[in-house]
């Protein structure tokens, strides 16, 4: 470390900036990382439990649900298992549980956006 | 023995299991004081304890259920033992019909868990684990089949249920038996694998055959110098790293941290918000 020190600093003054250097790296964040966990964290948050059933709430869902043409059916879950669905109903919870989430996710990431240290 | 200052349990209750055994170095009951406060305040439901006779707590726990616990372990090379066995009470002890058992280190932030008493099951087990730097992919033994974790397990009062805490009582009494079966490498007693074998047995060595929790944990695995509540989002520092992550359920590793002031400081903070 000895060669850090310039000819007119002691040894002991670029420790010590290097220390304060090293504990702002500590004290860096990073964005992709942040961004991956809280994007996990809203992977989760799309599941919406539904007559027994268990559903990832997705636009394709969605799409599929608006599509549909009657009243009940029958839709596989994130178990595998055939639940009944009363269109309607679940189409006005998927949308209503995606609109929320998605709000969510937006506010987070412009939090996370802005901070590069903590 | 179940020591209650409660009414008697109803019908369909449901309610958090915490096992905490202290040990010389660890005071494990007062880290699940500060969990069972945080799974109160974020759920609603009681927390219940499973500790030995030795124990003294001042928390309102919902009850504290004594049973014995010899088992200890040791890490090679580190000071200190922790006492994990005893996990297959679980289904013998509880109150509630509705059981979610949780590691006195996982903090209950957000109301994901809640979501999966809304279905048929017998129990769940959380399969997959991510560290903040991506997934923990690790193997159970050399045989390499992968592992669930037994950090969160949810459980009715079930046949099946029942089968596999019997069958992880097996696995914890004839250890080294299945150790050397599938190649452990590790010499402790580990219930992540207990019941990854129990499971497997349960479920005819199919793979494929899930009663999983189908999101990810986050896990914290390293030393935790500070955790701060801002708002919706945690700002947590480690020695070498620091992160920003939503309010969100977490696994914490780190036992010093546990222990600590700030950590009392951010179960405060949390319960208030």
């Amino acid at each position: 470390m000895l060669f850090f020190a310039s000819k007119n600093r002691p040894i002991n003054s670029s420790m010590s900036e290097l220390n304060e250097i090293v504990e702002k790296i500590n004290q860096a964040t990073d964005y992709q990382t942040n961004k991956r966990i809280l994007r996990e964290k809203i992977q989760t948050d799309l599941h919406v439990p539904y007559n027994s059933g268990l559903f990832k709430v997705t636009p394709e869902l969605i799409a599929f649900l608006s599509s549909w043409h009657d009243a009940e059916l029958f839709l596989e879950d994130t178990y595998e298992n055939p639940i009944k669905i009363a269109r309607e109903e679940f189409l006005t919870l998927c949308c209503e549980h995606y609109q929320q989430v998605m709000n969510t996710w937006h506010d987070q990431h412009e939090q996370i956006k802005r901070i590069r240290k903590v | 023995m179940i020591n209650t200052n409660k009414s008697n349990v109803s019908e369909k209750s449901k309610g958090f299991l915490l096992f905490a055994y202290n040990t010389v170095e660890t005071d494990y009951v007062k880290i699940a004081e500060q969990c069972a406060r945080l799974a109160t305040h974020t759920t609603g439901l009681p927390v219940s304890l499973v500790t030995d006779s030795d124990t003294v707590t001042d928390y309102p726990f919902d009850h504290v259920i004594t049973k014995e616990n010899k088992l200890k372990n040791y890490k090679v090379g580190e000071l200190g033992a922790w006492r994990n066995g005893g996990r297959y009470n679980a289904y013998d002890v509880t109150p509630y019909d509705e059981t979610i058992v949780i590691d006195a280190d996982y903090f209950v932030i957000d109301k994901n868990l809640l979501k999966l008493l809304e279905q048929d099951f017998d129990y769940r087990i959380m399969q997959k684990n991510n560290l903040p730097g991506g997934h923990w992919n690790l193997s159970m033994g050399m045989v390499g089949l992968p592992y669930v974790w037994a950090t969160v397990i949810i459980f009715r009062k079930t046949k099946k249920s029942e089968m596999l805490f019997d069958l992880v009582k097996r696995v914890q009494r004839n250890y080294e038996y299945y150790r050397r079966l599938y190649h452990m490498r590790e010499g402790n007693f580990r219930n992540d694998y207990a019941f990854t074998i129990a499971n497997l047995i349960l479920n005819g060595y199919d793979l494929n055959e899930t009663q999983g929790i189908p999101w990810n944990m986050l896990t914290f695995a390293g030393v935790i110098k500070s955790i701060e509540v801002h708002n919706n989002l945690l700002k947590i520092r480690e020695d070498k790293n620091a992160y920003v992550i939503p309010k969100q359920d977490v696994h914490v590793m780190d036992k010093g941290f546990l222990l600590s002031k700030n950590c009392q400081q951010m179960v405060d903070q949390l319960c208030d918000a």
